[in-house]
């Protein structure tokens, strides 16, 4: 198994790098570790312009360590984190804001209280006159939030309103055009649809591919491998804070993406052990009868 | 790629409309303001003294009232941006006397023009609220903790260095020393305005809060404060410098010690080194009732004046009304509890469910 | 905020000590200490003796400095080792009685606000064969205290006394401010007043706020025009009431009780009627020499019965011959 990763990985990364001579972003065999825990180790990744990269795994598996990284909020312990072929170590969010890096997290994307114009200016706030008298420029804010946001797609009439009375999926997007419209290279969204509904996870799943088209590499966090793979271009498997399969979309189905990710025997496994508690074997053969016969 | 569009959430149109919302009228948004559960308050409770009490309504009344208000309302400027951006601070009270205490002593001391005191107590107010800002930063406590220890070090130190340097409880008088006039008509001067004497410490609160509304709505730095009390973790993620705006939010109580400690000074010459204690509730008291959510991230400058306004009515009402004094502080408290229902109410009719 | 505001802090820390030395005040400041405190004269030659003097003082009242100042100059007097403590919590004074009888001390001297509960801690005192006086406070208790002395003054007393004096002067119809609600003591001053002037009535103040202690006095005197007297229980209170009275343009006649060196001033200058003084000074001096007594011949003064140092009016006269000990802090 191990062999087989590093040789998938291996041709990967080859088949990437001749086509761009600098990636946007890469990692390569980067580790965390928190005192004597390591959350994080040997991990290799690629994320270029106008493309996908989903990171997947279940609880634990290191995504968060992983973004965090990235989104400079930690700063690795091993490896090599490369941005346009360059060497980095990012001190802080802002620094990382600065170089063109944009986390948009599941539950800290935004101030719930404050408008939702606030929000998508929050520290980067647009201001007019000079000195000690320079103020918020709060219509052009107003205006270009309105425009930004209905170019992603929503129309809004109101940016006034806080937007904690927003859905948890257009709140998501809003971030997202955050993103886009102070221009961000990369784009991390920490497991966007984890909280959503159906509809919702589909809206948001629609912005990501517009950000993507819009010239954006997109680092894509999520345990649902059914949202993963109709958007992704490649795709990082964690477990236990190690890579344990790095794909590119031709080389796996989303079936076989669902398998690798809770390791196909266990499910197995627990299908069968739940088969038997919930003591409903004949409507699941009836079920599986009439699945198979479609 | 076509251009998608999400579903209709909150279209105000005359003509489609998602039949989940309703139309938001002007109404509403002006019931969605921090201040407008005060605002009803104070005008129901001016109304209600009105009635009982018609000296109340004499200009020379409105005069005493304002004033009343005025020297809770100067430090409940500070106190409510502070709990906008999510945090306490205790030592309010007994720091307008560290700094009155400070210009006083020092100025006695060295037998110095009274000005310069008063520039160095500024120092030393900014410093305190420096340290209470490092403090929290350093060690991650709330910043109760932080600023009860703090109280309690600037009473031990009000005393202390009070008696040590001038000999009593009470600081020496100044009253006859260079400068002390001009600080007087600066800090502790009134103002004829139509035959009645205005105390000028109402101009300087009305002006306090004008800037620190200005500040919080119409500047970078304002948007940084709404955000760091709403959602701390938040605003670092998208960069907002949060320990620089800590920092600077303690500094300006700071400084709001120091206008109402030299008010204290130059109105009173001694300085009791007892004194300030308990006061630093009533700021908090105001800033509530003026919509500040005790949590943070929501709240106005507007709204702590106007819980200021409500406290110096409450306070001096009861008086022209010869009701009993002894009633005194469980009316306050009535109001208060009331003033923050009203708020919650309000709060909650105006924001559409989620 | 960033560099500039650090690097305009830096200027201004090194700006303001220059403008400082050029800007000395040529009025007013720190006097030049007077050669030798009014000393010179012959120490006792008794033994060193430790006393501890210990009240319920809560910090930052000016009255306890005049108590504090008889009693250190009885103490340099007689040769007495004086150890000065207070807590206002009835609780933790008791500690600290516990303490000095565990210090050894010669003699302990006590103010009775809380009276049952220094009962345990004066009872291990006379078991140690401590001698104990009281003061200020607990004229009625001391004696089954076990306490051989008691100085002070009766503030029921006191508050009549004041009464009398206003209805002398024809006054009516008072205003009795008190500044800590529930405070024992000052309760009983206005309940004497009332006793003799009845229709006196009482304004609660927050004493821990002057300005709220002037605009509420303000508000009081414009809205009650009957009012013809109004009386201060505190030296730097009545201060603050001039004030009160001058905003509310009242022409009431200000009364007060203890003293300090501007109250002295406002008197002779017929700006306050009079003042009541408890003399506190005579309380802290008679307390520590009263012990002092007893080391050097077992004397134990007072018949047992309370020795009182006030009430004691101070009008116009009498303030004019005491301004300089006013000043002195001894008044």
């Amino acid at each position: 198994m191990k062999t087989r990763k590093n040789k998938k990985t291996e041709e990967l990364l080859e088949k990437l790098e001749p086509k761009t001579s600098d990636n946007l972003l890469t990692l390569k065999g980067v580790g965390k570790h928190y005192g004597s825990i390591i959350a994080l180790r040997g991990v290799d990744m690629v994320v270029d312009p106008g493309k996908v990269t989903c990171v997947l795994g279940d609880n634990g598996a290191g995504k968060s360590t992983l973004i965090k990284i990235i989104a400079g909020l930690h700063q690795h312990d091993e490896g090599d984190f490369t941005l346009h072929g360059s060497s980095i170590k990012l001190k802080s969010p802002r620094v990382a804001l600065d170089a063109g890096i944009a986390a948009v997290y599941q539950d800290l994307a935004v101030v719930p209280l404050m408008p939702i114009w606030r929000n998508f200016f929050l520290g980067s706030e647009l201001t007019t006159g000079v000195g000690p008298f320079k103020k918020l420029d709060v219509q052009k804010m107003k205006d270009i939030t309105k425009q930004e946001l209905s170019d992603m797609g929503i129309d809004l009439r109101d940016v006034e309103q806080p937007i904690g009375q927003l859905s948890g999926g257009e709140r998501q997007c809003v971030a997202i055009a955050r993103a886009v419209y102070f221009g961000a290279k990369v784009l991390i969204l920490d497991e966007p649809t984890a909280a959503l509904g159906v509809k919702q996870s589909g809206v948001v799943l629609r912005y990501i591919l517009q950000a993507r088209d819009r010239g954006l590499g997109v680092i894509f966090i999520t345990h649902n491998p059914h949202h993963a793979y109709p958007v992704g271009d490649s795709f990082l498997l964690l477990k236990r804070g190690r890579s344990i399969g790095y794909y590119s979309k031709a080389e796996i189905t989303v079936e076989e993406l669902t398998a690798q990710m809770a390791g196909g025997a266990e499910l197995a496994e627990l299908a069968h052990e739940l088969e038997q508690l919930g003591g409903h074997a004949e409507e699941l053969a009836e079920a599986e009868a009439g699945a198979a016969a479609k | 790629m076509s251009s998608l569009t999400a579903s209709p959430s909150h279209k105000k149109t005359t003509t489609a409309q998602d039949e989940r919302v309703g139309k938001k009228s002007t109404l509403s948004i002006l019931l969605g303001r921090p201040e407008i559960g005060a605002l009803v308050g104070a005008v129901a409770l001016f109304i209600f003294f009105a009635i009982v009490a018609p000296v109340f309504l004499s200009p020379a009344s409105l005069a005493t009232v304002l004033y009343g208000a005025s020297t809770i309302g100067i430090m409940a400027v500070g106190v409510s941006l502070l709990m906008i951006g999510g945090e306490f601070d205790l030592s309010t009270g007994v720091a307008v006397i560290s700094s009155a205490l400070s210009a006083s002593l020092i100025s006695w001391y060295f037998g110095l023009n009274v000005w310069v005191g008063v520039v160095l107590a500024l120092i030393v107010s900014l410093l305190i609220g420096f340290i209470n800002g490092i403090i929290l930063i350093k060690t991650k406590l709330p910043s109760f903790i932080v600023t009860l220890a703090s109280f309690l070090m600037l009473t031990g130190l009000n005393l202390g260095l009070t008696r040590a340097i001038g000999g009593s409880v009470s600081s020496p008088s100044i009253a006859d020393m260079e400068g002390f006039q001009s600080a007087k008509a600066i800090f502790a001067s009134s103002v004829n305005i139509a035959g009645i004497d205005v105390k000028v410490t109402v101009f300087i609160w009305l002006a306090m809060v004008i800037i620190a509304s200005w500040i919080l709505l119409r500047t970078k730095i304002g948007n940084w404060i709404f955000a760091i009390g709403g959602d701390e973790k938040a605003a670092r993620a998208v960069g907002v410098p949060v320990v620089r705006t800590k920092i600077g939010l303690f500094m300006a109580v700071g400084f709001c010690g120091w206008v109402l400690g030299m008010h204290n000074l130059f109105a009173f010459d001694a300085v009791q080194s007892g004194e300030g204690i308990g006061n630093e509730f009533l700021y908090i008291i105001a800033a509530v009732i003026g919509g500040c959510l005790l949590t943070g991230g929501y709240g106005s400058a507007i709204g702590g004046a106007i819980g200021a306004f409500i406290f110096g009515m409450a306070n001096k009402g009861i008086v022209y009304a010869e009701w009993n004094p002894d009633w005194f502080k469980f009316f306050l408290g009535l109001m208060l509890l009331l003033a923050t229902v009203v708020n919650i109410v309000v709060k909650k009719r105006a924001e559409s469910s989620k | 905020m960033g560099k500039p505001t650090w690097r305009k802090l830096a200027l201004t820390l090194a700006i303001v000590p220059a403008l400082g030395l050029a800007a000395c005040s040529s009025t007013g400041g720190r006097a030049p200490e007077p050669e030798g405190n009014g000393g010179g004269g012959a120490v006792a030659t008794t033994e060193r003796i430790k006393v501890a003097v210990i009240t319920h003082a809560a910090p930052g009242d000016t009255f306890w400095d005049i108590i504090r100042k008889g009693a250190e100059e009885a103490a340099a007097k007689d040769n007495v080792e004086l150890q000065y403590l207070s807590d206002p919590d009835g609780g933790r004074q008791s500690q600290l009685i516990e303490q000095a009888i565990d210090q050894g001390v010669d003699g302990i001297a006590v103010t009775l606000a809380k009276p049952d509960a220094m009962k345990g801690s004066l009872k291990k005192a006379t078991d140690a064969g401590i001698p104990i006086v009281s003061l200020n406070a607990g004229e009625d208790r001391f004696k089954e205290l076990g306490v051989f002395a008691h100085f002070g003054s009766n503030e029921q007393l006191a508050g009549e006394a004041a009464g009398e004096k206003l209805k002398e002067a024809g006054l009516k119809k008072p205003i009795c401010v008190i500044q800590e609600q529930g405070h024992v003591g000052l309760e009983a001053r206005c309940a004497g007043v009332k006793k003799v002037v009845p229709d006196t009535e009482v304004l609660y103040v927050q004493g821990t706020d002057m300005t709220q202690v002037e605009s509420t006095a303000t508000a009081k005197l414009q809205a009650d025009k009957q009012a013809d007297a109004i009386i201060g229980l505190g030296a730097p209170f009545t201060m603050t009431l001039l004030k009160a009275k001058a905003t509310a343009n009242s022409k009431v006649e200000v009364a007060s009780f203890d003293m300090n060196s501007q109250l002295v001033q406002e008197i002779t200058k017929g700006n306050v009627l009079f003042t009541v003084d408890q003399q506190p000074w005579l309380q802290g001096y008679m307390a520590v020499d009263a012990l002092w007594q007893n080391y050097r011949g077992g004397f134990t003064i007072g018949g047992g019965q309370a020795t009182l140092t006030g009430p004691a009016i101070v009008d116009k006269t009498v303030a004019e011959k005491i301004t300089s000990f006013a000043e002195e802090g001894v008044r």
